[in-house]
């Protein structure tokens, strides 16, 4: 629904600003999807005479118009207060009043500048609806009334500046489909007064047309009032109505029907108007004619106002005179009984119908108007008489006229009044603040819920029935009769929402947040790095926190650590706090050798205890020792044994998929072979290493390690650096490539002193855009291979993000590869 | 001419039963329908016949192509569905896979994870402080009396320089305390010494759970139902859960918390030594004397908190006869817990 802030202003004096209103509406349940700004124009934009216009010779559509402007200052108006102005506007005639916009002027999207068109100058614009910034409507220049002065500004005539709204209702709130109700809401919201329209008393009625009104479907009908008006004179609204309704998103007809829209607009309750002398009797020779509320017949015609025919199939709820059907009720009306400018005498309906049978019939037939959309929404038909009334006395002020009769009413069904009782405790208990009596009856009354008393809670609706007083507070009550346009409010916890809703969620307190306690990250590391040791065959061991102190020196240490010591340990071999994880490991290895195991893996994630001064550290630790194969035997598929490659992957795959941009060095550590044991670190920070143990390191465990042949390796991870450096490393998506790439194997001679790692760099950095990826497939030494080299084989992906690549660009960019390789390191092609 | 066009059907029938590859399809369709087929010639022949003749004759030739066709067809259909089936002459489908060798966690990581899932599941976030604890953190702050017997050398391992093994983990929740403000949900696993000689329900290492919690309205209800819902997310929604006063320095009141067993199922056996019941650990209501030391306002705050043994859950749980077996790490055993999560 769409709101324009100088119209809702009619019901309650708020003076905040666009966002705050904004805000406000936004904050009371009420979407605001859109702000639309309409600008002012300023003392130059003007009502003027068109005095002539005529054809711009050589063209079909531009007028030159002389344009009266009357007392309106502007230096180049001739001598008679007019001014040339050309026109392309197919509407643009001479005789009419029109919106002239003067150089100067700034439209809401340009400002107006005195030019020339086809040689001939033009001092300003004629303005459309669109211009003007009402509507979207450019199909013409604006008429205006030729009662209007020349001279009127259209700030004043537009009430500009204004300000659209296009609010989001839910579907169970039909009270705020008019001005009124988004009044009360706010009225509500502030704990400001809304302004009711004062309805004029209605003149006696002194026509003498009568019609006769039959409800033949009360349930789908629950309550239709008629009455007739005589002696209208169908105009052109006035300019205050029609921008009214054009600034709501309608479009002017004429008065009465502008008239029917406004009170749509403004109560939310929908109204049609019939041509009386276009209704027929049921009786020839009668002598007025009927309206009927019935179905339709299967197979019933019926024109519409948009001009279309409806085979209707008999279900549907129809407003029909004697004859033939003039209304889809609740939907559409009749072409045929419509409101013309030819009409005279008038039949006005405010009814209410059944929601699901309007949805039903909107549905059906595809036609979803401003009406049917109210009425699907349940709307109360406590109201209808008098919405009747406030539509009469605009018609009689606005197209004149004389009431017929008194207002018939068809009610059969009445709505019966609902008192509902809500506990202020409940509201506590609920919302989670106190909220006191006063200001719950301010705001209910506010929203037109009648205060009618206090006492003991019951649930229900205690329309009618004694409320019992009681000293309870938590039982005690305040009972409020719901308003009939209220349809959503049915219990006591309808009316919580509307008090916490109105007072504002911000008003529940806040909580208190906990501080973030855990770390959240570290933890996930920890158990990321025993699931990959896991996913490797490794299985977790525990061991004690306090360890033989001789241990290190079995590890090659020379001198022993600054150990932790224990003042009274059990014994001699648990006295000191362990300061690595590796000798117990090595103990639960030897341990299951002595048990005929043969291929163990085993890891621990602990801390480690370092006296460091006067104080310690408590660092966690991962470390695994690895040997013998890494499967189960099968008699058809060998498992791998474990070796250099095989724990290197282990490793590295662990960081890689941390994405840590690690570098590797030498480990130098006393336990460990020299050229396969690497320490890795990153930014400073050491990770962790990998390595193999020394055999003699072996035998301080008592392992022989002739007699077992298996290489042992062991790798350690830092699992508190780890956790710091990877903290924090969002990953972010790459596009996935849209060309495909190429595989191109290379097999090369290497000289034995160039490193893989060299000729994979090299490869790479011949065109970093284009090779993604090298990797090897296979290497081999032979008698075959000449001295001092060995033969290395490669795939190398290459991939261009910007295109499919081309055998040339491909052919190209290995040929430099090659030479590369051949100048850099010596190596040549096999 | 109609026993001709029969006994090419027939033929054709019989080769393209014999069919046992696309390729044989292919020629045999080509013998029998393509341009050198008998029954392509016999189309040519349609030319010598009468204008009335023609169509009866034109019937009988497209019958003969149309089952020939339709023969092809299912027996080209039959090679396909054949080839999708395995050779199985000869194969011993009873041989075993190849299976990925995987390892798996410590049984105490495994009751570890699950505790940690359990209580964070419910909110509690997991805080960790260091096993070297000062006398201040492991026994004052917990309101542990100057001449309380757990401060002895054999209860507690004290180390040089004057700092001590901590020897139950209500450490980490005084350092919270010290450090964040309520609400506080904590818990908090980890090691813990007491100087007990290892025996099959002793180690002088072993693993606690402390939960803490803290916050505005917190009453024994709310120790109730955390344990209720621990013990039945640990052990099964059948298992009954109650406390029963006891004393700790630091709570007030104190229980002990029992679960019903879960060998049992609460009639009485060996494990639970015929009551029905199971000891848990520790708990109560955090004593206001502990809040004050901390700087919390007792009378706007209270809290609970409890302790739990993480081995003699895992004892429990897996029906693990001895504590030192779980600190042996004898593969033989740790294998037995390959994939249990
Ligand atoms: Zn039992």
């Amino acid at each position: 629904m769409k709101i324009a802030l100088s119209w809702l202003k009619q019901y309650l004096d708020i003076d905040c600003g666009v966002e705050e209103l904004s805000r406000l509406l936004t904050f009371a349940g009420i979407e605001v999807e859109g702000i639309e700004e309409i600008p002012a124009l300023g003392k130059t934009a003007v009502v003027g005479h068109i005095v002539s216009a005529e054809r711009v010779p050589k063209t079909d559509h531009l007028w030159l118009c002389m344009v009266d402007i009357g007392d309106v200052p502007y230096a180049e108006k001739d001598e008679n207060n007019q001014v040339q102005v050309i026109c392309g506007a197919p509407n643009c005639r001479a005789g009419m009043n029109a919106m002239l916009a003067l150089p100067g002027t700034n439209l809401k999207d340009f400002q107006i500048k005195k030019a020339k068109i086809r040689g001939i100058e033009s001092h300003g614009m004629l303005c459309s609806e669109k211009e003007v910034g009402i509507s979207d409507n450019h199909s013409g220049i604006i008429q205006v009334c030729p009662f209007i002065d020349v001279g009127t500004q259209a700030d004043e005539l537009f009430s500009l500046p204004d300000t659209t709204f296009e609010l989001e209702i839910t579907p169970d709130r039909s009270d705020l489909l008019g001005y009124l109700g988004i009044a009360r809401d706010l009225s509500a919201k502030l704990l400001l007064k809304s302004k009711e329209p004062v309805i004029p008393a209605l003149s006696k009625p002194e026509g003498s047309l009568k019609i006769e009104l039959t409800n033949l479907e009360p349930e789908l009908c629950p309550r239709y009032t008629l009455r007739v008006i005589e002696g209208v004179k169908i105009f052109p609204s006035p300019h205050w109505l029609q921008t009214a309704l054009l600034k709501s998103g309608l479009r002017p007809i004429n008065s009465v029907v502008d008239i029917t829209n406004y009170v749509m607009l403004e109560t939310g309750h929908p109204l049609h108007a019939f041509d009386y002398d276009k209704l027929v009797a049921k009786e020839d020779g009668q002598s007025h004619p009927d309206i009927i509320v019935r179905r339709a017949e299967p197979k019933e015609e019926f024109l519409a106002l948009d001009g279309k025919k409806y085979i209707l199939d008999g279900d549907e709820l129809l407003i029909a005179d004697g004859k033939s059907a003039s209304a889809l009720a609740g939907v559409m009306g009749g072409l045929h009984t419509s409101i013309t400018f030819d009409t005279v005498n008038i039949a006005l309906e405010s009814a209410v119908f059944e929601p699901g049978s309007v949805r039903k019939t909107s549905y059906k037939h595809k036609l979803s108007t401003d009406s049917s959309y109210r009425f699907e929404r349940h709307l109360s038909g406590e109201y209808a008489a008098s919405i009747s009334d406030r539509a009469a006395s605009l018609i009689l002020e606005i197209a004149g006229g004389k009431l017929c009769g008194e207002i018939l009413d068809s009610h059969p069904i009445k709505e019966s009044a609902l008192v509902l009782g809500v506990r202020p405790a409940r509201f506590e208990l609920l919302i989670g603040y106190k909220m006191d009596e006063s200001r719950i009856r301010d705001i209910l009354e506010r929203l037109e819920f009648n205060y009618v008393g206090k006492g003991m809670f019951e649930h229900g609706n205690r329309h009618g029935l004694e409320i019992q007083p009681t000293q309870n507070e938590r039982e005690m009550a305040l009972y409020f009769q719901i308003p009939g346009f209220r349809k959503d409010v049915t219990r006591e916890v309808d009316i919580l929402e509307e008090l916490s809703r109105l007072d504002g969620y911000d008003k529940v307190p806040e909580p208190e947040i906990s501080e973030q306690i855990m770390d959240r990250h570290a933890y996930k590391i920890n158990n990321a790095a025993s699931d990959w040791m896991v996913a490797h065959g490794a299985f977790e061991t525990l061991n004690y926190s306090f360890v033989d102190p001789s241990r290190m020196k079995d590890l090659g240490f020379e001198e022993e650590p600054e150990f932790i010591r224990l003042i009274n340990p059990q014994s001699a071999n648990q006295s000191v706090m362990r300061v690595s994880l590796i000798p117990q490991l090595l103990s639960n290895l030897a341990y299951n050798l002595n048990h005929s195991e043969r291929d163990i893996r085993l890891f621990e994630l602990g801390r480690i205890y370092l006296q460091e001064g006067d104080t310690h550290r408590e660092p966690k630790r991962l470390a695994a020792v690895f040997t013998g194969k890494d499967g189960e035997s099968h008699f058809a598929k060998k498992a791998e044994t474990i070796d250099y490659f095989w724990v290197k992957g282990c490793f590295e795959g662990y960081l890689a998929q941390l994405r840590l941009d690690y570098s590797a060095s030498e480990a130098k550590l006393p336990y460990l072979t020299q050229g396969e044991s690497f320490v890795y670190h990153m930014d400073g920070v050491e990770l962790g290493y990998f390595g193999r143990i020394l055999p003699p390191v072996l035998e301080a465990w008592d392992i022989d390690a002739q007699m077992l042949k298996q290489e042992v390796w062991v790798l350690e991870l830092n699992m508190d650096n780890i956790a710091k450096i990877s903290r924090n490393r969002n990953r972010i998506y790459e596009e996935i490539p849209r060309y495909p790439s190429v595989q191109r194997d290379l097999s090369i001679l290497v000289p034995l002193e160039v490193s893989y790692a060299k000729i994979k760099d090299s490869i790479l950095n011949t065109d970093r855009a284009l090779v993604q990826s090298v990797s090897p497939f296979d290497e081999y030494r032979s008698d075959q291979i000449p001295q001092g080299f060995r033969s290395l084989s490669l795939h190398i992906v290459l991939q261009d993000q910007e295109k499919t690549l081309t055998d040339e660009r491909i052919d190209m960019l290995m040929v430099s590869v090659q030479k590369t390789l051949k100048e850099e390191l010596n190596v040549s092609m096999r | 001419m109609q026993d001709q066009l029969e006994s090419l059907i027939l033929e054709a029938e019989q080769e393209i039963k014999k069919c046992s590859a696309p390729n044989d399809i292919l020629n045999v369709k080509a013998k029998f329908l393509g341009k050198k087929s008998v029954l392509n010639g016999l189309y040519g022949r349609m030319r010598e016949l009468s204008k009335e003749e023609r169509p009866a004759f034109g019937e009988l030739l497209n019958g003969a192509r149309v089952k020939i066709e339709s023969f092809l067809e299912s027996r080209s259909e039959a090679i396909k569905q054949e080839s999708w089936k395995k050779d199985s002459s000869g194969f011993d489908n009873s041989l075993p896979g190849v299976s990925l060798s995987r390892g798996g966690l410590h049984p105490l990581s495994i009751i570890r994870r699950q505790i940690d899932e359990v209580f964070m599941s419910m909110g509690f976030e997991i805080a960790e402080a260091g096993e070297i604890e000062d006398e201040f953190h492991n026994f004052d702050a917990l309101n542990t009396p100057k001449d309380h017997p757990s401060r002895n050398l054999a209860d507690t391992f004290y180390l040089e320089g004057g700092k001590l093994l901590r020897t139950q983990t209500s450490t980490v929740q005084i350092r919270v305390m010290e450090n964040y403000k309520p609400p506080i949900r904590i818990i908090s696993p980890g090691r813990c010494y007491r100087n007990d000689k290892p025996d099959p329900s002793h180690s002088p290492v072993f693993t606690q759970v402390e939960a803490l919690v803290v916050d505005k309205g917190i009453s024994m209800i709310d120790l109730k139902d955390t344990l209720q819902s621990f013990a039945r997310i640990m052990f099964g929604s059948n298992v009954k859960s109650r406390i029963r006063p006891h004393f700790f320095p630091f709570t007030e009141p104190s229980a002990e918390m029992d679960i019903s067993c879960v060998a049992c199922g609460g009639q009485g056996c060996r494990v639970c030594k015929q009551s029905g019941w199971l000891e848990m650990g520790g708990a109560g209501m955090v004593d206001p004397a502990v809040f004050d030391t901390l700087g919390i306002d007792s009378e706007i705050y209270t809290g609970f908190a409890f302790g739990l043994g993480v081995e003699r859950i895992a004892m429990l749980k897996y029906n693990i006869p001895d504590m030192r077996i779980l600190f042996e790490n004898d593969l033989r055993m740790l294998r037995q817990f390959r994939g249990e999560m």
